[in-house]
């Protein structure tokens, strides 16, 4: 849920127009939104250079694991994790607030992981590599913020 | 094919009743998560137009915040008032149903208001028009009136707010009708 939809919905609550306070934070995210539009490009035009660093640097630090051990499936579907995590962190930064991840990242994530066998520390340190990736590819006041969303998904894995 | 994935989606969603309240924002980053796909350019394109409105819809929200009562007055005078409807044997005589006609003018114009900020329609669906057709029809509310009432709503605030943002509202306005024909 956005600011905006956030505001709507509880001016609805009360019956009531959106207040001088809710239409100036809004205000405020509008113009904000090409900067996070832009933030946003930025990780999505660098996808694939982001999941292979961050899987070189996984697989550096936390050799023995899953998708290390020469299995290709395995290994893909590491990638292809990675890759929709980033995806969610994109999204997060375009609305500006951690829902998305939230719905379609978190809830239910460490159950499906440990049924399928991934050990959660590593996914812990697969998300980290990931991060640093990802913060490589940015200049430092756009990272701070792409950061905390990646430390969303760490403490949700934890 | 990816509009009718999308339509297809947002279907199942409804009959689920796990549709939340969108914006323009949420709208795309919920059709975009559900085929894996990052944002598309035509997506963006759309949200920087929607960003670089933002001053303007701000601006009318506040406008009309400030004026909703004259504005459902004036609306309801323009277009109902002075009409047969309002005489004995007419839908609005009565005080009772004269003050039922405010109250929905009031609930239109605070709903249109919600979804000329969000830039989506989504919440006039969900809080408005699901159903409301079958009621006015149960209740005997004239459906012709009410989108005459809302019509003139559209001129009022358009009156108020201006030309540009009046085109944006009217587009909510022209959504609550359309669902109600």
């Amino acid at each position: 849920m956005s600011i905006i939809t956030q505001s709507i919905a509880n001016a609805d609550r009360e019956v009531r127009y959106l207040n001088p306070g809710e239409l100036s934070a809004i205000h405020d995210f509008y113009q904000s939104g090409s900067e996070r539009l832009r933030i946003a490009a930025i990780l999505s035009v660098h996808e694939s250079q982001i999941v292979e660093k961050g899987s070189r640097k996984f697989w550096e630090r936390c050799p023995i694991t899953p998708s290390n051990c020469g299995n290709p499936v395995y290994q893909a579907s590491c990638l292809r994790d990675q890759s929709w995590y980033l995806r969610l962190v994109t999204y997060a930064v375009v609305v500006g607030n951690v829902e998305p991840i939230e719905t379609s990242g978190i809830r239910g994530a460490k159950a499906m992981y440990t049924s399928l066998g991934v050990p959660l520390e590593n996914l812990v340190k697969c998300m980290g590599c990931l991060k640093e990736a990802a913060l490589e590819m940015l200049p430092y006041d756009d990272g701070l913020e792409v950061a905390s969303y990646f430390d969303y998904i760490i403490q949700g894995m934890k | 094919m990816n509009h009718n994935l999308e339509s297809f989606v947002n279907r199942t969603l409804k009959s689920h009743g796990e549709m939340a309240m969108q914006d323009a924002i949420t709208a795309l980053i919920n059709s975009s998560d559900v085929q894996g796909r990052y944002l598309d350019n035509s997506g963006v394109d759309k949200l920087r137009t929607y960003y670089q409105s933002g001053e303007m819809r701000a601006r009318a929200a506040i406008a009309i915040s400030a004026n909703a009562s004259p504005l459902v007055t004036q609306a309801v005078a323009k277009s109902l008032m002075y009409t047969d409807i309002t005489a004995p044997g007419g839908n609005m005589y009565t005080c009772r149903r004269y003050a039922a006609c405010i109250r929905d003018m009031d609930y239109f114009l605070r709903y249109a208001t919600y979804a000329m900020l969000a830039g989506d329609v989504s919440i006039l669906d969900e809080r408005i028009l699901n159903g409301l057709r079958e009621t006015y029809n149960a209740l005997g509310v004239p459906i012709g009136a009410t989108i005459r009432a809302v019509q003139s709503m559209k001129e009022v605030t358009t009156d108020l707010i201006g030309a540009e943002a009046g085109k944006e509202m009217a587009v909510y306005f022209d959504y609550i009708c359309t669902g109600l024909s």
